[in-house]
């Protein structure tokens, strides 16, 4: 492994600082728009907050051209009055430094644990860089758990929109309910809180020339902690609302390592989780409201064409995957695709369950067994679209919350498939 | 008049001498094909056997074997394919061993012409092996990722890239086989090129209208790609 520590400009910046009991981390690419808001807002939030720690700073960048890396550093709180009502005793250290290896989320990640684990931090939080509804109390949120009741790892909790966060709502949230029986309902929400104990555990593990290493970072810090018994908790830290992200984005990549590594740490936690019946809730912090939130607009008609286009075209690959029998029920689906299509939870559950054997027992090359599954989450999708439409949002987390109890009651389809 | 008797049979009893000294050749051969077939099939059951017993498909699914076959639509088992491979081996020596026992000059030259083609005939399998492979694993890739856009001729397309590396890998095996090389390769560049051109014009002339509205798909979707992103 070739860690980040070794380089002369971070090793010599560790050896100022020698040692720390906070680190946040921003993992940042091109951000220059919002990132400004971001630092300022921890800044706040360690002053505030944890005024006689000493804190450290972290921009881990992936290069970013648009100044970025200059906000960051050049960023100040100018008028602390209005926020402080004591001086800060400890100062807060800042480090803007380019992150090597597979460009990605993860290991923007990997060289703020590196760092945390070389200054021997007690809590490090973790903060996405396009974030507009971050506030100072946030730091607190997700810190004060680890710093003062002893937990290792703090899962954010946020008011969403119904249409936000697909991917977590119908895949990623109820698989890992199940899987591990912890009901984290934000288990890739990109911001986190954890113990400088955890933060070790993560530098222990090779993973950084996997999808881990882009966005299957969220899902493989929550699994981690939680297959390895760590201390739990989830914290309400209000909306979630972020910058557009690039708009080249891909989403069936996105798809594609967010479930691969989730798929690829069923295998490595297979004994973990198949013992494991039903879930319970994590203790929650951190007071709740009601929030207002941005309306998410979707194309609902697009994703409907491609579920077509998928029946008409992946037949054999699906077939493959899920069998004849559940197959032909998709045909049928896709011969009434209006307005009111619903794709029935049993075999929205059994085509996920069936993915995670087909990723096992490796049927397809895995890039392309994951793409597949592209235009049946999009099915899925523009049938939750249409069936909470008219849905407040306690409504439609309910129908989140049915997903989920099918996922539980179907977890025997699973494990017998596992043998 | 016994000189012409003699004439007549002479040549008679060439041919039954030839014969005699030829059945004890061909007796040899076909002992050596069947004895030989009945040891193939032998041979070849005992590795199935074998393979079974050391778990070679586990083995290969470990090592990733199954994954490479399966990159190309081979839905055989490993161990399968790996005996039917050796069993058909086997069988090309059988016969090349049994036809040199006739001991007839003309098919000991063939045999030994087949001999001296053999690596020719061989690096030809493997670019047809590596070409199905690639071709196979091409086709899904692209055709994966044309319904995952939304392209209407997502099939189509996939068929289409599919036939240009059939061609290609066609006109390299052909080309190792030296089956007419020159003609091999103007025909490949002929058929090459003009699949390129026709795709070219098909597309500039007769696919105006869907070349509009794939662009125009592509734009809308780059615009509508912040909605998709905050799917997470």
């Amino acid at each position: 492994m070739n860690s980040v520590i070794a380089r002369k400009s971070i090793s010599d910046h560790i050896e100022k600082i020698k040692d720390a009991e906070i680190l946040v981390g921003i993992p940042s690419f091109n951000n220059a728009r919002t990132i400004g808001h971001v630092v300022r807002a921890v800044q706040a939030g360690l002053a505030k907050y944890f005024p006689e720690r000493k804190s450290v700073l972290v921009d881990s960048d992936g290069g970013s051209t648009d100044m970025t890396v200059d906000i960051v550093k050049s960023t100040v709180i100018e008028d602390y009055q209005a926020i402080l009502l004591y001086h800060r005793n400890e100062p807060v250290f800042k480090m803007a430094i380019p992150y090597h290896g597979i460009p990605g989320k993860g290991s923007a990640f990997r060289t703020i644990f590196e760092i945390a684990d070389a200054l021997n931090v007690k809590a490090c939080a973790v903060v996405d860089s396009d974030l507009r509804s971050i506030t100072p109390e946030w730091v607190e949120l997700l810190l004060k758990p680890v710093l003062k009741e002893g937990f290792d790892f703090v899962a954010p909790l946020y008011h969403r929109h119904k249409y936000d966060g697909t991917i977590t709502n119908s895949i990623i949230y109820p698989l890992t309910r199940t899987l591990y029986g912890k009901q984290v309902r934000q288990p890739i929400g990109g911001d986190f809180g954890f113990s400088g104990r955890l933060a070790k555990h993560y530098c222990s593990k090779d993973v950084w020339q996997t999808d881990v290493a882009r966005y299957g970072i969220d899902i493989w810090m929550t699994t981690e902690a939680i297959a390895n018994g760590f201390k739990i908790a989830q914290a309400f830290l209000g909306a979630k609302i972020h910058d557009p992200k690039d708009p080249g984005a891909d989403l069936s990549a996105m798809l594609h390592q967010v479930t691969g590594s989730a798929f690829a740490l069923m295998e490595t936690y297979a004994s973990v989780w198949k013992g494991i019946q039903g879930s319970e809730p994590v203790p929650t912090f951190g007071f709740q409201y009601e929030v207002g939130l941005e309306q998410v607009t979707v194309n609902a008609e697009r994703m409907r064409n491609i579920f077509r286009e998928g029946i008409r075209n992946l037949k054999e690959i699906w077939i493959s995957v899920i069998g004849n029998g559940d197959y032909n029920e998709i045909k049928a689906l896709g011969s009434r695709l209006n307005g009111n299509f619903r794709f029935p939870l049993a075999l929205w559950t059994r085509i996920v369950y069936d993915y995670a054997l087909a990723y096992r027992k490796k049927i397809l090359p895995r890039e392309h067994l994951l793409k597949s599954m592209m235009p049946l989450y999009l099915g899925k999708t523009a049938s939750f679209v249409t069936e909470v439409q008219d849905m407040n949002q306690s409504r439609a987390e309910s129908a989140i919350e049915n997903l989920c109890r099918e996922f539980e009651s179907s977890k025997d389809y699973l494990v017998n498939g596992w043998k | 008049m016994t000189d012409f008797i003699s004439l007549i049979l002479e040549p008679l009893r060439d041919v039954y001498a030839k014969f005699v000294r030829f059945v004890p050749n061909l007796l040899a051969m076909l002992i050596i094909i069947l004895v030989g077939m009945i040891a193939t099939r032998t041979i070849s059951l005992i590795m199935l056997k074998l393979f079974q017993t050391v778990k070679f498909d586990s083995w290969s699914d470990r090592m990733g074997l199954t994954s490479v076959m399966r990159k190309g639509d081979l839905w055989a088992k490993p161990s399968e394919a790996v005996g039917s491979f050796v069993y058909w081996l086997l069988v090309i020596a059988v016969l090349m061993a049994g036809f040199s026992a006739l001991n007839i000059q003309a098919i000991d030259h063939l045999i030994s012409n087949f001999v001296l083609y053999l690596p020719r005939v061989i690096s030809a399998i493997l670019i047809l092996a590596f070409g199905y492979i690639v071709t196979g694993f091409i086709g899904r890739a692209v055709l994966i990722s044309a319904v995952n856009r939304g392209y209407l001729f997502a099939k189509l397309l996939a068929d289409a890239v599919r036939i240009l590396f059939i061609v290609l890998f066609i006109a390299m095996a052909l080309e190792q086989l030296q089956v007419a090389p020159g003609i091999v390769v103007a025909a490949f560049s002929i058929i090459f090129g003009g699949i390129v051109i026709a795709l070219a014009i098909a597309f500039g002339v007769g696919g105006i209208d869907t070349a509009k509205k794939i662009i125009e798909k592509e734009t809308e979707k780059k615009e509508e790609g912040s909605k998709d992103v905050e799917h997470i």
